[in-house]
């Protein structure tokens, strides 16, 4: 079992009101699953996604995640929690404008801490997965979206992450470089047994996964 | 058009408060600062103008060698007005002044004297000679007769009242009694009068009348005719050592001639000084005012000006910063027709009115730290309302600024590419991050500058005031006028020693604070030749001075009372020993004397050496000193036991009661005294730190901004880094460390420089401080500092948000 939600509510004052983003939801997610999660716009998937990838809190509930109760851990040590095992992926790729591929590559390394060396094999290794070596000195703007988007997800990848969290990567993207991502996450899911939940609009995207959450007002249905 | 781009650039401003504010706020600091010191400044400059027919008259000074030391003389011999007025038709008139420092003055028939500091004899020329209208009185005839006076209003005031002054009579240090002949008004602050009180009829006088080119003790002005160029005076001028000193000389010193006179190395040589310019210009030895240097002009111009600088500086950086996020607005209205002449001219109005509020906040600033700004510079300057050339500079100076500060931003602004802009891209589509990064560098460059500046200044004057001076000023209470005590000054003494709280005292004019000196040449037994002359302080004390004072004899003896002989006794300092060439041991029981031209010269012998005082200003080395034993009387220097002032005050004023009834008790302490020497130092350095501070200030006010600014432009930034597993301090930490650079670059600017301009300073002092390396460091922590506390606020802030809330808004 690689993570758990337990009866989650999330909710938001407003005016006065109390306007819930996710009502009692509970899910199970094993190591080596393809999740995607459906539903209309304003029906809490990013939340949904942002709570599962610890950068946003609940109201209610319990989380678990590989046998920690993430709902009762201090900031620091969930923060180092998902660093060690969750990496993201944006719809709108959000890489850094400044700095080149093989440096926006690099950055997660230095945030996890490792070695100079170690972080330039890791770089290589992955420009070379994804056959972005050409491109490395290159800077975002100089690069397609579908190209953005590779090294969005090289990026997320990078440090080795167990459980992948994509909120619409293939939002920007047209349907032939929408289609080499999803190969790309179905490889990662099958051959390296990395857990990929992705959120998607498209039922041909969502195919890909070997499960669909559907999400309603914040409820799964 | 106008009118609307009013409306528009009032509206953007109201729109963007904060940075509205700290544009608005620095600018009017920096105007504010900068008005202060062209105030300052305007009144250094205005000295001595407002005579009449200033631009005419000049001083004549003299460089005088004879013998051993230089002097550098401000005045000039008693005979030298009368000559040049005989002599030389470019001469309109003249006057001369003989300083009397400060003097008792009572009603005749009334007890209470009151204390005139400053009292002149002067000739009866003074009043037309400087345009000087009497209130009561006539001018031409007020000075002629002897024993007259003339009182400034003030002075009359304290008496009689300026109506009742004609024909009061007066008695001058309770012994000489004058008949009032007119009153003027106090003289102008701005003026090398200004510390007078009372003139006094220069016919009375009687050492005025001899033909003396001997010594030189007369301040003496002369009016040229129009049509004269002064520069034509200076040959005329040199001539008079051959028409009326070698003669004068001749008949004191036989047997000299010009020829020996130069080949001894001795020169006299006399200068024009123009009026308008002594304030500024002239730094002689005997000044009859303070003088400020126009070095101290040209340092306050500097930081007024660089006060502006940064203000605009500020101002361009804030508003480039800023424009990022009005390059949608300018993509619109460029779409829609707009020119860049256009824009350029709405934006420049932005920058008028902001400039134009600054300007109004400043003027408010000003008015309320103007009393203590001129108590801090000792000036009483005030903002020329009614002045009509003060208004029209001011809005020039302030249109000037707007169009200075806003021209880059406008320009800057103008260009940007619609296109780009309205796709959003902002952030790569404006550029100008390299020239804001060059004007923050620029900054605290500047910023560092006068830290250390200010630093270096206080460590001087700290020097100064702790160093071993040779003599212990601490305890020591002064009372002046002894005179008033009669011939009972022997017993008065010795009642003072009686209080119990008093450990020793001397009576002397001499001290090695502010007070009389006296130069003379002096001749060695067996070299009594001119050309062997040892320029020498001449200082009568008592056996008592040495002591109280806390002098240390380095050989031989201290004045003893038990010697009768030692009434030809002399006691001299270190220095002297270096002119004479001998030590310590070879010196003692030698002989000098003043009297060359004398067939039975009166010998002193010298029975001791005393260790090196500071007599003058640190600015200047120690030179030759001898003490004499004669009892004069002057000033009465008591040690006292310490925390025992009050009751040991009470005490010496009771016994100065009895001695000198009625007399005003005037008192001070030595500490204080010494202090005065470096008044000008001390208030040039409480300018310095202030204008520091201020531009400090400035300089943080506008990293504020940036700061802000930055961590606003770099949400989205900050946002991915802290997703990708940043933790708040490394976010912060990389916020704040790209403004340190900037800074670090600065500091390595600035210190060099800082370092080169205040060893420059310090050449001033013939004892100064090598400027220490912690200074540097003190300098860079700080400006580290404050730029870490300025900026990190932003950076955290930026820091904590949840990447979730700034990703979405992307
Ligand atoms: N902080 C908040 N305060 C108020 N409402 C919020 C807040 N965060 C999210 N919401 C609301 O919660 C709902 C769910 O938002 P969420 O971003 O999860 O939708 P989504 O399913 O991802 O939609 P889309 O497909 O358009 O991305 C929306 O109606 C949104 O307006
Ligand atoms: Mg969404």
């Amino acid at each position: 079992m690689l993570l758990q939600l337990k009866n989650i509510f999330k909710w938001v004052n407003s005016g006065g009101q109390r306007i819930f983003l996710l009502k009692d939801i509970n899910l199970e997610v094993a190591e080596g699953e393809f999740i995607s999660v459906m539903g209309p716009s304003g029906s809490g998937k990013s939340t949904l996604l942002n709570v599962i990838g610890m950068l946003d809190t609940f109201d209610e509930g319990e989380y678990n995640f590989l046998d920690e109760s993430v709902h009762t851990l201090k900031e620091k040590h969930r923060s180092n929690l998902y660093k060690e095992y969750i990496g993201f992926v944006f719809q709108s790729y959000h890489l850094l404008d400044d700095l080149t591929v093989q440096e926006n590559l690099e950055m997660p390394l230095l945030y996890k801490k490792f070695k100079g060396s170690e972080r330039k094999a890791m770089v290589a290794d992955m420009l070379d997965r994804f056959n972005i070596v050409g491109k490395k000195d290159l800077f975002p703007a100089q690069l397609s979206g579908g190209q953005q988007q590779l090294v969005g997800v090289a990026r997320a990848l990078i440090a080795n992450p167990k459980l992948i969290l994509a909120d619409e990567p293939t939002g920007n993207l047209n349907s032939q470089q929408s289609e080499e991502i999803m190969e790309l996450f179905k490889k990662l899911n099958q051959e390296e047994g990395v857990t990929i939940i992705q959120v998607t609009h498209s039922e041909k995207n969502a195919a890909y996964g070997s499960r669909i959450i559907n999400l309603l007002d914040g409820r799964k249905v | 058009m106008f009118k609307n781009h009013i409306k528009i650039a009032w509206r953007s401003l109201r729109k963007q408060p904060f940075f509205t504010f700290l544009n608005t706020f620095g600018l009017a600091i920096g105007m504010a600062g900068a008005l202060l010191i062209s105030l300052y400044i305007h009144d250094e400059l205005s000295f001595d103008k407002t005579f009449a027919d200033a631009e005419r008259i000049y001083r004549i000074d003299t460089d005088i060698k004879f013998g051993g030391a230089e002097m550098r003389s401000a005045e000039a011999a008693a005979p030298m007005a009368a000559a040049m007025q005989k002599d030389f038709s470019q001469v309109e008139s003249t006057v001369r002044f003989r300083d009397r420092g400060s003097l008792l003055l009572r009603k005749t028939g009334t007890e209470a004297n009151t204390k005139e500091l400053r009292v002149s004899f002067a000739d009866s020329t003074l009043f037309d000679f400087f345009g000087i209208e009497l209130l009561v009185g006539d001018a031409n005839t007020a000075l002629e007769q002897p024993n007259t006076m003339v009182l400034t209003k003030t002075a009359a005031e304290k008496h009689f009242g300026v109506d009742n002054a004609l024909g009061q009579t007066m008695l001058l240090n309770n012994s000489d009694t004058y008949t009032v002949t007119g009153v003027i008004d106090d003289l102008p602050k701005n003026s090398f009068l200004r510390e007078h009180t009372v003139f006094m009829a220069m016919s009375g006088y009687a050492d005025a009348q001899l033909i003396n080119w001997g010594s030189n003790n007369y301040y003496t002005f002369v009016k040229l005719i129009p049509s004269a160029d002064v520069a034509d005076f200076q040959e005329p001028l040199e001539g008079m050592l051959d028409t009326y000193m070698l003669p004068w000389a001749q008949q004191h010193f036989p047997g000299i001639t010009k020829k020996s006179f130069i080949e001894a190395g001795n020169y006299l040589r006399y200068h024009t000084m123009a009026l308008t310019d002594i304030h500024l210009y002239s730094n002689r030895d005997s000044e009859m005012s303070a003088n400020s240097s126009i070095q101290n002009i040209y340092i306050l111009s500097f930081i007024g000006f660089f006060l502006i600088v940064l203000a605009c500086v500020n101002f361009m950086n804030l508003s480039t910063a800023y424009s990022l996020k009005r390059a949608k607005e300018v993509g619109v209205r460029k779409t829609l027709g707009s020119n860049k002449m256009e824009l350029i001219r709405q934006f420049l109005t932005e920058s008028g009115l902001i400039s134009f509020i600054s300007l109004l906040v400043a003027l408010i600033l000003t008015m309320v730290v103007l009393p203590f700004f001129n108590e801090l510079s000792g000036k009483a300057v005030s903002i020329p309302f009614s002045n009509t050339i003060f208004w029209g500079v001011l809005l020039l100076a302030t249109i000037l600024l707007a169009l200075l500060s806003g021209s880059y931003p406008a320009f800057f602004m103008s260009k940007f590419n619609p296109v780009k802009t309205l796709k959003g891209g902002a952030q790569s589509s404006v550029g100008g991050g390299n020239i804001r990064n060059t004007l923050v560098v620029f900054q605290f460059t500047i910023t560092v500058f006068l830290i250390v500046s200010t630093l270096v200044v206080f460590q001087q004057l700290n020097y100064i005031q702790s160093k071993d001076l040779g003599f212990s000023k601490g305890q020591i209470v002064l009372v002046e006028d002894i005179f008033a005590v009669g011939d009972r000054l022997a017993s008065f003494k010795e009642e003072v020693l009686k209080i119990g709280d008093v450990k020793n005292a001397t009576i002397s004019y001499y001290l090695p604070t502010p007070s009389s000196r006296s130069n003379s040449s002096y001749f060695m037994e067996g070299a009594m030749t001119q050309e062997n002359a040892i320029q020498m302080q001449t200082w009568n004390v008592d056996p008592d001075y040495i002591g109280t004072l806390g002098m240390e004899l380095v050989a031989g003896r201290n004045f003893n009372k038990q010697y009768a002989t030692d009434s030809t006794a002399v006691i001299i300092n270190e220095a002297t020993l270096k002119v004479l060439g001998m030590n310590a041991e070879e010196a003692l029981g030698t002989q000098i004397s003043q009297d060359i031209d004398l067939e039975r010269p009166q010998f002193y012998k010298v029975i001791g050496v005393v260790k090196d005082f500071h007599y003058e200003s640190l600015r200047e080395n120690i030179s030759a000193l001898g003490l004499f034993w004669n009892q004069t009387p002057g000033i009465l220097a008591a040690k006292i036991s310490p925390g025992a002032y009050t009751e040991t005050l009470a005490e010496l004023e009771n016994v100065w009661e009895t001695f000198a009834p009625g007399q005003p008790f005037n008192y001070r302490f030595m500490d204080d005294s010494f202090n005065t020497t470096y008044e000008a130092e001390q208030r040039l350095s409480k300018i310095f730190i202030i204008f520091t501070v201020l531009s400090i200030f400035i300089a943080c006010l506008g990293l504020f901004g940036l700061a802000a600014f930055n961590a606003q432009k770099r949400t989205k930034e900050i946002g991915v880094r802290k997703v990708m597993g940043a933790s708040v301090s490394q976010i912060s930490y990389r916020l704040t460390v790209d403004f340190l650079k900037l800074v670090g670059i600065a500091i390595l600017i600035s210190l060099p420089l800082g370092w080169y301009a205040m060893d420059k300073w310090l050449q001033d002092f013939s004892y100064r401080i090598d400027i220490p390396w912690w200074v540097f460091l003190l300098a860079a922590l700080l400006a580290v500092g404050v730029a870490i506390l300025t900026v990190s606020y932003q950076s955290i802030k930026a820091a904590i948000v949840n990447p979730v809330k700034s990703l979405r808004s992307e």
